[in-house]
């Protein structure tokens, strides 16, 4: 029996001025999958999943999703239709605490009332081991437990597809097995991932298939080793900055 | 989609730190105090804390407007207007004035339906404009009817065979009950399911659709809410001055007013607009001698407090954890409170 398609871009372009975001790009996702995106800094990552989450409109083509086309359909309607995502540069509610954060997605993304949502958010705050700091206001947290409400708050939301927007940057070796833990559990319940990352080697021992993303067009797609070792991926890192920020850390 | 992992046995959530009671006594004791005042005190006490509590009702809305929702509406006195010529008609009906200040505020919600359809259609300065062109709009129009004094105004008829102190203290209790009713519901909404909501959107409203709010919904209500407020606020003022003049009702000062009260006070609490109130009513006692040097320095003193004291004189308060409105939640652990574990790592640092 063939997986169905949960996530479809189809021939979406998109620019910001004379910066190439999409060119008539065309992806595919499967229900549960997982899904990681490579690419050089600025090369779009960030605003593909703006558009599939609803802040960023295409310029044109089409974004549907479990068969649904997404055309005019609102960021917040788009999170109750189970796209859950994080973003690169934290934005916490600063003046609520983590529990009363990751509560408003329980309710308004996950439409959970009373103690469903309480119960909700007790589980995905001790998932991502956020529980200890429940009552502290999300603004007095520091970049790493930012980084954890990002997605204890997408979470709770319940999403069948959770994107991942650099979640593990900055993070230590024992902390992004912890976190690569926490996202193998959540994809094992059938949520499907994608996962921007420039921590590569956090990618690799997550995800079963790789794209890299560069000049708005997708230059490589399947086994992530496979991709990694295409050259106009090798190309692409290696001529831009090396191992420097731009690149890989393998 | 989440893994029931149990985590919840044992724990419970709290809606306040301390018990209610610490909230609900002296709260109610103020308010007993206050309506206690016109048997003690002269006309002129009730009369000037009249003055304040439309003050404190302009405030605290603008403050859900502005402080919430991310509506920094310049235009409120569309509704002041509104409400108070609601109930000069409604008076010359026959309605009794002080009965008309609920429906005024119901006729302002009404009016604000079809405004906010076309004003939210407006972002950022645009909206703020846009407002304040409604208000204008709606001051040209009313004084276009004869029967409502044109743009001289009108008296507000029902209210002569009062003796002059009962109507003194009537309004007093009119405006205290419009004024404790006001907080009252903001206090409630802010604690109910899309208070929670409107708090994300004032903390970052990008982040709160993310997260499923309905942000265009929860404004719209906002927006509504305020208006009766304004309206009500509006019902209060003509039954003080015992006439309606057009220029006044609809004048842009309200909203000066406002913006100044709650720039004072502190944006985005309950506690700042009732601080910033009482601050700016006392400046405006001390300083009313000095005429134009008085609009000077609450000028000065708002430029100061938005640009170094964002939060307000309230702002720097909640830095000891200090709250006379607790709206927020608090999660027990089995054992007592959860751990508030020492910070994990330095403050972030401005990334790319
Ligand atoms: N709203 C916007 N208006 C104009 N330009 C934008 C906007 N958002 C992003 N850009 C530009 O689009 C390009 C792609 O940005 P984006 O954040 O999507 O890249 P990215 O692949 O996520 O990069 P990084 O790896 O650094 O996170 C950048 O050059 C950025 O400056
Ligand atoms: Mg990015």
């Amino acid at each position: 029996m063939p997986v169905p398609i949960l996530l479809e871009l189809d021939r979406v372009s998109k620019r910001f001025g004379q910066v190439v975001i999409a060119d008539d790009l065309s992806l595919t996702l499967e229900a549960g999958s997982t899904l990681g995106v490579v690419g050089p800094n600025g090369a779009g990552k960030s605003t593909l999943f703006g558009m599939v989450s609803g802040d960023v409109a295409p310029g044109s083509g089409e974004v549907r999703f479990a068969g649904r086309s997404l055309h005019r359909v609102d960021a917040a309607a788009r999170c109750r239709l189970g796209i859950g995502r994080t973003y690169q540069v934290p934005r916490p509610f600063v003046g609520m605490t983590v529990f009363e954060n990751t509560l408003v997605a329980a309710q308004q993304g996950g439409r959970l009332h009373r103690q469903a949502a309480t119960d909700r958010v007790l589980d995905v705050l001790s998932e991502t081991g956020l529980l200890a700091s429940a009552n502290t206001p999300a603004g007095r947290l520091g970049l790493l437990a930012r980084k954890r409400l990002e997605v204890a708050r997408a979470l709770a939301t319940g999403p069948k597809l959770l994107l991942l927007d650099e979640v593990a940057g900055g993070l230590t070796e024992p902390e992004v097995v912890e976190l690569v833990g926490i996202i193998r559990a959540v994809n094992a319940r059938g949520v499907a991932v994608v996962w921007i990352e420039h921590v590569v080697r956090a990618l690799l021992s997550t995800v079963d298939r790789l794209i890299c993303l560069a000049g708005g067009a997708v230059i490589g797609d399947g086994r992530p080793e496979d991709v990694l070792a295409l050259p106009q991926v090798r190309q692409i890192y290696l001529g831009s900055a090396g191992s420097g920020p731009g690149g890989p850390e393998l | 989609m989440t893994a029931p992992t149990g985590a919840s046995t044992g724990y419970r959530v709290r809606r306040l730190r301390r018990s209610a009671l610490w909230t609900a006594l002296p709260s109610a004791g103020v308010v007993a105090l206050l309506a206690y005042v016109p048997y003690v005190l002269e006309r002129k006490v009730t009369d000037t804390l009249v003055d304040f509590f439309i003050l404190l009702v302009l405030a605290t809305t603008w403050n859900m407007l502005a402080g919430f929702a991310g509506l920094v509406s310049v235009g409120q006195q569309a509704y002041i207007g509104v409400g108070a010529y609601a109930v000069l008609v409604l008076a010359q009906q026959g309605v009794n004035p002080f009965a008309a200040i609920p429906l005024a505020a119901l006729v302002c919600a009404a009016v604000s339906l079809p405004v906010s359809w076309l004003v939210f259609r407006l972002r950022g300065g645009y909206f703020a404009i846009g407002t304040w062109v409604v208000a204008e709009v709606f001051a040209l129009l009313v004084i276009r009817f004869e029967s409502l004094g044109g743009g001289t105004g009108a008296n507000l008829p029902g209210l002569d065979g009062f003796d002059a102190v009962l109507l003194g203290a009537m309004t007093y209790w009119a405006a205290l009950s419009v004024a404790v009713l006001t907080l009252l519901g903001a206090y409630l909404l802010l604690r109910s399911r899309t208070g929670l909501a409107l708090t994300a959107v004032r903390d970052n409203e990008l982040a709160a659709r993310s997260v499923g709010v309905r942000v265009p919904r929860a404004k719209r209500m906002v927006y509504l809410a305020a208006a009766a407020g304004a309206g009500a606020a509006g019902a209060v003022l003509v039954i003080t001055q015992l006439n309606v003049q057009p220029g006044n009702v609809f004048s842009v000062k309200w909203s000066a007013y406002m913006v100044f009260v709650v720039l004072i006070g502190g944006v985005g609490s309950l506690e700042g607009p009732i601080l910033g109130a009482i601050v700016f009513f006392v400046l405006q006692r001390a300083l009313a001698d000095y005429g134009a040097w008085y609009l000077i320095v609450l000028g000065a003193v708002a430029v100061v407090m938005a640009v170094w004291v964002r939060r307000g004189l309230w702002g720097l308060l909640e830095r000891f954890d200090v709250r006379v409105f607790p709206t927020g939640f608090w999660l027990q652990a089995p054992g007592g409170d959860v751990a508030r574990p020492p910070r994990d790592d330095p403050p972030p640092a401005p990334r790319h």
